[in-house]
């Protein structure tokens, strides 16, 4: 009963050493360590094994600092750093490029198409004007509107980025 | 105000030369430090070194300035470190990330803690600390060398915060017993 007792004061010692230990066992800890003196030689061993931790240096080679310069700069030259913002911009360049290209096409197609669908009516002898309001007002307008409201939220994810 | 942290986060992302010699400047001793720790050698180091600071160019975009720059070094070194052990496995750094390989090599050289010794103590715990359970000898550099939070070390291992205690405890269970019955 008496060992279990120093035990959980032990692993309170270990847990203060390891930075988790509540302020509540911390406080009850202090009191237990002012008049134990099995729990203090723990105490006291402990703080040499991290009080020793800390007595080792280690040689570093006076060039390494200069040979990791001269590599960083290199290797700054030589690679195009892949960096996140960068990235994005590439991307949204490219996803802008493609959708340009596509709006493009797709007018261009709309005019063809229209035209043709004018000749057409001409060979079935429909009034020529008429169907060229109604290609303009059903066809021509609702794309160029659809499409337009396509490009947008790739204009605004551009601002943003 | 633009704190340190952020200031380091914004010149890895511009890829900033000037910015990266300061980090090297600053943190190569304890990325020194750190890595004989984590390897139980002291040769082959440099090379580590050197390859975690071009990591750290490459791939700097990727700290976001919101925690201490130090833990993220030592993650992008210790992953460094991994992957050249799975690839060529010299010693197990911890059971469960490397399967199937050795323990800590036997080798006829010094340990590098019993060169590095400056102190009486250091030099009592020199061999043990070699003979260590390299995940035990990492937590307790990490903690009471590098002077991290449990928190920090977590990030950095991949491990949850209870274990990287109960490695703490071991480690100091095991270092513990030269210096009992001894008064300070």
């Amino acid at each position: 009963m008496k060992m279990d007792h120093h035990e959980s004061f032990q692993r309170a010692i270990d847990e203060s050493l390891a930075g988790v230990i509540s302020a509540e066992k911390a406080q009850s800890l202090r009191e237990h360590l002012s008049t134990c003196f099995i729990c203090n030689e723990y105490l006291s061993a402990s703080n040499r094994v991290t009080a020793g931790l800390s007595g080792f240096s280690f040689e570093v080679n006076p060039a390494l600092n200069a040979r990791v310069v001269a590599a960083l700069r290199l290797r700054a030259r030589q690679v195009p750093l892949a960096q996140p913002h960068r990235l994005q911009l590439a991307r949204w360049r490219i996803v802008e490029y493609k959708a340009g290209t596509a709006f493009a096409v797709a007018l261009m197609l709309s005019f063809i198409g229209s035209a043709f669908v004018c000749e057409v009516a001409t060979l079935l002898h429909f009034d020529r004007a008429q169907v060229r309001t109604d290609v303009l007002v059903f066809w021509l307008l609702p794309s160029l509107c659809a499409a337009l409201c396509l490009l947008a939220p790739s204009r605004r994810k551009r601002g943003i980025a | 105000m633009e704190s340190e942290t952020q200031r380091i986060a914004r010149g890895l992302r511009q890829g900033d030369v000037v910015v990266l010699e300061a980090l090297v400047e600053r943190y190569q001793y304890r990325l020194v430090r750190y890595l004989v720790s984590l390897l139980g050698r002291r040769d082959g180091v440099d090379d580590f070194v050197q390859e975690t600071w071009l990591r750290v160019l490459e791939r700097g975009g990727s700290y976001d300035g919101q925690s201490r720059f130090e833990p993220w070094l030592f993650r992008v070194a210790r992953n460094l470190a991994l992957d050249a052990m799975r690839k060529r496995p010299i010693f197990v750094l911890d059971s469960s990330e490397v399967d199937g390989v050795c323990s800590s090599p036997a080798s006829v050289e010094p340990s590098p803690y019993t060169v590095a010794a400056r102190t009486q103590d250091a030099e009592r715990l020199a061999h043990s600390l070699q003979t260590l359970e390299p995940e035990c000898r990492e937590a307790l550099v990490l903690r009471f060398q590098e002077e991290l939070s449990l928190q920090e070390i977590s990030a950095i291992v991949g491990a949850p915060v209870s274990t990287v205690a109960s490695r703490i405890y071991r480690g100091l269970a095991t270092l513990r017993p030269q210096f009992e019955g001894e008064t300070a």
